[in-house]
């Protein structure tokens, strides 16, 4: 018997030992890390915060350590939540809840709002919806990085809902959000949001859709791209719908794709698309545009022809040469002829030979200033010694001197072109400093001479 | 082959092609399966030792011995200790040499030479992590040139234990002990008694260190290897 109450005397002795002990420690480590949390020196305080970070676990050491939080100055403060917030213990919410509300620091509450990314409730998103609308940059960034790390799965969900109201500069943010989050279930809420009134959103849903739209809404992109402003918006638009058939690998497929897209949309509206058949390119789109380009009725050969110039490869060249032969009309010949050059001088496969052949060929077919003026400009494309020779006759004809002079300078830009022959490079700028009218291709000729580079501005 | 490569090594200098030698440097690979492979190569590379080779060449051969060196190669490679040209390869052959032999060496190096050779000496035998070297390191830290007080409180730092910590404890208090050494063997000392979980021990270093008389850098280091004594 006695012996029993030995042993048990002995267990409870070990039992409340050991606990005891690791309490000291763990006591003796959080006062540590609490007196270090307010020491002005900045290095000591990033010790403790290190510690806060990833020791002295458990919740009540959690409180501890945010019960400091009014005690700090500002700097101190927006490290600490920072750091809470590393630490991913929801126990620390309370406090950098009031923190929120309470403090009139800019970093304070943008710390408080990234937190609340790690260790926030969906209770939470209304503020940090909020806050993207703020006037503040720093907590506009901070609540969207926190919408994005937020790891609950209803937080896509409450977004879209919050889609509905909120203001366009939000809708546009929380968009953004959505793709970065890659919330795939959200599309059809994302596709909503491709026509909505205000640009910047149509613009920010078009994008999410490039990041994360698949080829089966490609043809619910089309009204977003109908809807898009002429020029940058519609230009983006276009690109983010380039960006989702390029998900398909094989070329006739993502042909195919996009043709059965546009296939529903309504046929008068068909045509103003022909420019997105340009971006993704492709022999089977060729076609399909080539046949627009080439058919009766002139508005539709317009876009046609406008699609085959913003073709990204020398595809459609000889197609485009046949429309700018064949056609009996100036401005279309134009409009055909410069796309052909366009197309022709583009950094595709070939090679610069072969780029330069085709401008060899467009000069032949070329039939007026206008046009010989674009296939010397384009010229530039080619980084080869021979398009420099190409060039060169030109300078002795005043009507094509000045864009001579560019594109030479062009080529003499590019080192590997200009190094091997630099003495026949320096004797075309020579020609070209005595011929050029403005300053800055005689300063870039007088540098490439000296074997010196310079930086395109910006 | 190998006895071309090790004919090749007798005219080897600087700017020979390492193609002549390559059949030694596949032995070397050899010798680490084949236990007569490696005692032959190390015997071949004793011999070439001796030979009157070039300085490049008798660099060559310590570091093939430092590959496949045994207690048989300390006595050349000693011999090379107490030159200028060759006791850096010789030290890393020695560095790499299990056994007593070689940290007998490197200690009677690091109380008979003097100079650079001796400072390189006791640097190896903190290298070596050589224990038993403790005492010679301990009675160098009074010695009065400075650069062998610094290399020995390193080496200690670098041995790391109690004993070495308790030297450079001690050469701290003492006025003549190059203190910023001391220090650094003693963070040393207190990095490798929290590798090995010693927390109190290494909480005693660090609070040793984390007094207001110390230096900014010295203070924040020690905070923070008691953060992590505490956290252990």
């Amino acid at each position: 018997m006695k012996t029993q109450q030995l042993t048990c005397f002995l267990m409870s002795v070990a039992l409340c030992v050991v606990p005891s002990s690791a309490r000291a420690d763990g006591e003796k480590l959080v006062t540590q890390i609490v007196n270090l949390l307010s020491n002005p020196d900045r290095e000591f305080r990033a010790a403790a915060l290190e510690a806060v970070r990833s020791s002295a676990k458990g919740t009540s050491q959690t409180q501890t350590f945010a019960a400091e939080l009014p005690k700090l100055d500002a700097e101190a403060q927006a490290a600490l939540i920072a750091a809470l917030g590393d630490r991913g213990d929801v126990a620390a919410r309370p406090a950098i809840l009031e923190q929120l509300a309470g403090s009139k620091n800019e970093a304070v509450r943008a710390a408080a709002l990234a937190a609340l990314g790690e260790i926030g409730s969906l209770s939470d998103l209304p503020a940090l919806v909020n806050a993207l609308g703020s006037v503040s940059n720093a907590e506009q960034q901070a609540a969207e990085t926190a919408l994005v790390r937020m790891r609950d799965v209803w937080v896509a969900k409450t977004i879209v809902t919050d889609l509905r109201t909120a203001p366009p500069e939000v809708r546009s943010k929380l968009i953004e959000i959505l793709a970065v989050r890659r919330a795939t279930s959200e599309i059809p809420a994302i596709i909503a949001a491709t026509t909505d009134t205000d640009s910047s959103v149509r613009a920010a849903a078009m994008n999410a859709l490039g990041l994360i739209g698949k080829p089966e809404q490609l043809a619910a992109m089309l009204p977003g791209v109908l809807m898009a402003s002429r020029g940058g918006e519609r230009d983006n638009a276009e690109r983010n719908v380039a960006e989702v058939c390029e998900r398909i690998e094989n070329e006739n497929e993502r042909g195919d794709a996009l043709i059965a897209a546009l296939d529903t949309v309504d046929a008068g509206k068909r045509d103003e698309l022909m420019p997105l058949a340009g971006r993704v390119g492709g022999q089977r789109l060729i076609r399909f545009v080539a046949d627009i380009a080439s058919s009766s009725d002139a508005s539709r050969r317009t876009f046609g022809i406008d699609a085959l110039s913003k073709w990204p490869d020398a595809g459609p060249a000889d197609t485009l040469l046949e429309i700018a032969n064949n056609t009996k009309d100036a401005t279309e010949r134009r409009q055909a002829f410069h796309a052909f050059v366009k197309v022709c001088a583009s950094r595709d496969n070939r090679n610069d030979q072969q780029r330069l052949d085709r401008m060899k060929q467009a000069m032949k077919e070329s039939r007026n200033a206008d046009e010989k003026t674009a296939v010397i400009n384009r010229t530039r494309t080619a980084y080869d010694v021979e398009s420099m020779r190409f060039v060169r006759p030109w300078l002795d004809q005043p009507e094509f001197c000045q864009i001579a002079c560019e594109t030479i300078v062009e080529l003499a830009h590019h080192r590997q072109v200009r190094d091997p022959n630099k003495e026949e490079f320096d004797a075309v700028l020579d020609q070209v400093i005595k011929l050029a009218k403005n300053e800055e291709l005689v300063e870039r000729a007088n540098r490439y001479k000296r074997g010196e580079t310079w930086e395109r501005k910006k | 082959m190998l006895d071309q490569a090790f004919e090749a090594l007798k005219t080897f200098d600087f700017g020979t092609p390492l193609s002549d030698v390559e059949a030694i440097d596949d032995a070397a690979l050899a010798a680490h399966e084949d236990a007569e492979v490696r005692k032959d190569l190390e015997q071949r590379l004793i011999a070439a030792l001796g030979l009157g080779i070039s300085r490049d060449a008798k660099d060559y051969v310590c570091r093939k011995l430092a590959l496949v060196g045994s207690a048989a190669a300390v006595p050349a490679l000693t011999s090379l200790l107490s030159s200028a040209e060759n006791s850096h390869l010789a030290r890393h052959a020695l560095e790499r040499i299990p056994g007593p032999e070689a940290a007998d060496a490197l200690a009677s190096a690091a109380t008979n030479l003097s100079g650079k050779l001796q400072v390189g000496a006791i640097g190896s035998l903190g290298v070596r992590g050589e224990t038993k070297a403790v005492g010679t390191l301990t009675s160098l830290l009074k010695e009065r040139d400075a650069m062998v007080v610094r290399a020995a409180a390193l080496s200690l730092g670098l041995i790391g234990g109690n004993e070495s910590a308790e030297a450079l404890q001690t050469a701290m208090k003492s006025s003549s002990a190059d203190n910023n050494a001391v220090i650094d063997g003693l963070l040393s000392c207190a990095e490798s008694l929290l590798s090995q979980k010693k927390t109190t021990e290494a909480a005693a270093i660090y609070t040793s260190l984390s007094g207001n008389e110390q230096p900014r850098l010295v203070r924040l280091a020690a905070t923070r290897g008691l953060l992590t004594c505490a956290e252990v």
